[in-house]
C-alpha cells in the first residue's frame, strides 16, 4: 500500500508541476517533460479514435511545440497581445495502469483551465489522459491527450496549451 | 458625411454605403444592416448547405442553417436529396435537434407528427380531430416545407430561400471550375466529406472573414509570428539534409514575399465570386505522393493529369457562404450569427480512389491553419476583431478599397483579373453586396 501511495503522490506532484510550468510560462521546462517523440493531442470530437484521420484542435510533435513556444516570444502575434494569463487546475488523478517493469503508466485526471484574455475570462475543462514513462526516478510524457468537454465547439481562438 | 445616412433602420439608404472604391464602416457594425443582409443576401441567393456524401443513404440527415433559419439536408428513399425547413408543420418545433444522423422517419418530439424525408406528412396522432376543420391533412401546409430552391453541383448542395435565383451552375459561373478541379483530383472522380469538422467562433462580422480570403497583402504581416517562426525553428531544429516535414511545407508559404502573392493574381466574377492563384499558390509546393500520381494517371492518362494538377488555386469564394481550397481539398463555411459574431466551419474531403495520405494532409492543414487553437488563424481572427472594434470610431466613415482601382483587366466577359496585391476582391464583393442589398429595396 505504501508503494502505491508513494507512486500516487509522485504522479500527482508531477501533474501539478506540469500545470504550474504552463501557468508560469516556463515553456521550455514544460516541453522538456515530453519524450523526444512525445505528442500533445487535443481531439476535436468526443471519443476520437485517432489523430491522423480526423481533425484535431491541436496535434503537435516536438517540432510544432517548439514553433508554438517560439511564437509565444514573437512580438508580431496580435492574438497574444496582451499575453493570456491562465490557471490550470488538475484533480481526480487516477493511475489506471502501471507497469512497474517498464515504468509505463496511464494517468487519467480532470482539469480546468481558467484563462483571462482580451478583458474576459474563459473556462476550458475536461479530461487529461497522460501516457507517462518513469525513468531514473523522473516522469516523461509520451502523450498528453486533452479531451475538452466542448471539443466539437464552436470554440473561440486560443493559443496556450490546455 | 455624417449626415448622409439616417440612423433609423427604416431609413437606411443601403446603396449609399458602398461606392466603387470605398465602403462605409456601418456595413460591419450596424445590427440593422446585419438584419437586412439576412433578408436580402442570405435570404435571396444560393447558400451552401452541405455535401451529398453527408446524406449518402435514405434516412440520413444533416442539420444546418441558411442565414438564421434552421434547415435540414435529407436523403429520401426515392434517392434524391431534399433541403427542408427544420420546422414541424404543427407547432413549429425543430424536427431534429442534433446535427446529423439516420432515422426511419422524422418524428416531432413534441406531439409526434411524422414526416418523410421529402417533407411529406406521414401521420398525426388522433388525426380525426382535424375532421371538418380548415386544416387540410392533404394540403401543402401539412408538410414540412421545402426550401424554395435546392441544387447540387458535383455533390456540393446549395439552396436558396428565394425562388427568384438563376440556376446554380449559371450563378456559380467562373468559379464552378474550382469545384470541377477539386473533384477531378479524385481518381474515382468523386469527393466525400471525411475527417470531421472544426467549428471556430469569430467575434466579428462575417464579411471580415470573407474579405480576408483573397487579401494578399496580409499574410506576410499577420502570419509572421507563426509562419516565419516556423521557418526559423525548423531550420534550427532539423538536420540540414532532412526532408521538410509536411507541417512546415504547409505553414512556411504564408510568409512568401509580396511579389509571390502578387504573381498568384486574383480573379473576380459576378455575384461576388472569385479566386486567387491559378497556376501557382501557397499550396503548389507540397511533396508529391507517388502512389496518388500513379492512380491518377491510371484513371485519366498522363496528359489529363498534368492539366488537372497544373491548376493550383488558393481560396475560391462562393459569395457569401463558402470557400474551398481545391489543391488541398478543404472547405470553410460561413455561418453568420450576429453583426459581430460568426461561426466558421472547416471541412475536409477525401478524394475517392486516392491513397489515405491525401486526406491526412488535408486534415493536417486544417489542424495547423483552421483550428481555433492553431498557430495561424488566431492572428487573422484578432485582426478582424480589431477591425470590428476600430470601426466603432467615427473619425472616418469610410474604409478604403483603392489599391489598383481602375486597373482591373477584363480577360473574358464578366471575368476580371488583377495582380495579387490589388483590392479587386473587396471591390467585387461589395459590388455584389450592393446589388443584393438594393434589389427590391432602396
Amino acid at each position: 500500500m505504501s508503494t502505491e501511495l508513494e507512486l500516487h503522490h509522485r504522479v500527482s506532484q508531477f501533474m501539478c508541476r506540469e500545470a504550474r510550468l504552463l501557468d508560469e510560462r516556463r515553456w521550455n521546462e514544460w516541453e522538456a517533460l515530453f519524450l523526444e517523440d512525445g505528442v500533445y493531442w487535443a481531439p476535436a470530437t468526443p471519443g476520437q479514435p485517432d489523430p491522423e484521420n480526423h481533425v484535431s484542435l491541436i496535434y503537435e510533435n516536438q517540432l510544432l511545440r517548439k514553433v508554438r513556444i517560439a511564437r509565444f516570444a514573437s512580438p508580431a502575434a496580435p492574438s497574444l497581445q496582451p499575453f493570456p494569463r491562465t490557471a490550470h487546475l488538475v484533480t481526480n488523478i487516477m493511475i489506471d495502469s502501471h507497469n512497474s517493469k517498464s515504468g509505463e503508466m496511464t494517468v487519467n485526471s480532470r482539469f480546468l483551465m481558467i484563462e483571462y484574455r482580451r478583458g474576459a475570462q474563459r473556462i476550458y475543462g475536461g479530461g487529461y489522459a497522460h501516457d507517462l514513462v518513469e525513468k531514473d526516478g523522473a516522469f516523461r510524457i509520451r502523450q498528453k491527450k486533452v479531451d475538452l468537454v466542448n471539443c466539437e465547439g464552436p470554440l473561440e481562438s486560443s493559443s496556450v496549451w490546455f | 458625411m455624417a449626415t448622409l445616412i439616417d440612423n433609423r433602420p427604416a431609413c437606411i439608404d443601403v446603396g449609399a454605403l458602398v461606392e466603387p472604391d470605398r465602403v462605409h464602416r456601418r456595413v460591419y457594425t450596424d445590427p440593422a444592416i446585419f438584419d437586412l443582409e439576412m433578408e436580402r443576401i442570405w435570404g435571396r441567393t444560393w447558400i451552401y448547405v452541405g455535401h451529398e456524401s453527408q446524406v449518402r443513404e435514405p434516412g440520413r440527415y444533416y442539420a444546418t442553417t441558411i442565414g438564421r433559419q434552421p434547415v435540414l439536408l435529407t436523403r429520401h428513399s426515392d434517392g434524391a436529396f431534399y433541403v427542408l425547413h427544420n420546422r414541424c408543420a404543427h407547432k413549429g418545433a425543430l424536427l431534429v435537434g442534433d446535427r446529423c444522423g439516420k432515422l426511419k422517419e422524422l418524428r416531432c418530439c413534441y406531439h409526434g407528427w411524422r414526416f418523410d424525408f421529402d417533407g411529406k406528412l406521414l401521420g398525426i396522432p388522433l388525426e380525426h380531430g382535424y375532421d371538418d376543420t380548415r386544416f387540410d391533412r392533404k394540403g401543402e401546409e401539412a408538410n414540412m416545407q421545402r426550401v424554395a430552391r435546392a441544387e447540387s453541383y458535383r455533390g456540393f448542395v446549395f439552396a436558396s430561400l428565394s425562388p427568384d435565383v438563376p440556376d446554380l451552375e449559371t450563378w456559380l459561373g467562373g468559379v464552378a471550375s474550382s469545384i470541377d478541379n477539386m473533384v477531378d483530383r479524385a481518381p474515382d472522380g468523386e469527393l466525400e466529406v471525411a475527417g470531421g469538422v472544426l467549428r471556430y467562433e469569430h467575434d466579428c462580422n462575417w464579411k471580415f472573414f470573407v474579405e480576408n480570403l483573397n487579401d494578399m497583402m496580409h499574410p506576410m504581416v499577420a502570419h509572421q509570428s507563426s509562419s516565419l517562426t516556423a521557418r526559423i525553428v525548423a531550420k534550427k531544429e532539423l538536420p540540414a539534409d532532412s526532408p521538410v516535414p509536411s507541417a512546415i511545407e504547409i505553414i512556411a508559404p504564408f510568409t512568401e514575399s509580396y511579389s509571390f502573392f502578387d504573381d498568384m493574381g486574383v480573379h473576380a466574377f459576378d455575384y461576388g465570386h472569385g479566386y486567387s492563384g491559378g497556376k501557382t499558390s501557397i499550396h503548389a509546393k507540397y511533396s508529391e505522393v507517388p502512389e496518388y500520381n500513379r492512380r491518377m494517371e491510371a484513371a485519366y492518362g498522363k496528359k489529363r493529369v498534368e492539366e488537372i494538377l497544373s491548376v493550383n488555386r488558393h481560396n475560391t469564394i462562393f459569395y457569401p457562404s463558402a470557400t474551398i481550397k481545391g489543391a488541398i481539398q478543404t472547405m470553410r463555411v460561413v455561418r453568420p450569427v450576429a453583426v459581430d459574431r460568426t461561426i466558421i466551419e472547416s471541412w475536409t474531403f477525401r478524394l475517392k480512389g486516392a491513397p489515405d495520405e491525401l486526406l491526412r494532409r488535408s486534415i493536417l492543414y486544417c489542424n495547423l491553419i483552421n483550428s481555433s487553437a492553431n498557430l495561424v488563424g488566431p492572428d487573422d481572427q484578432e485582426s478582424y476583431r480589431r477591425q470590428q472594434l476600430g470601426l466603432m470610431s467615427e473619425s472616418n466613415d469610410w474604409v478604403t478599397m483603392h489599391r489598383d482601382f481602375g486597373k482591373d483587366e477584363e480577360i473574358a466577359p464578366g471575368h476580371y483579373y488583377a495582380r495579387g496585391s490589388s483590392d479587386i476582391s473587396f471591390r467585387n464583393q461589395y459590388r455584389a453586396w450592393r446589388e443584393y442589398m438594393t434589389k427590391g429595396g432602396r
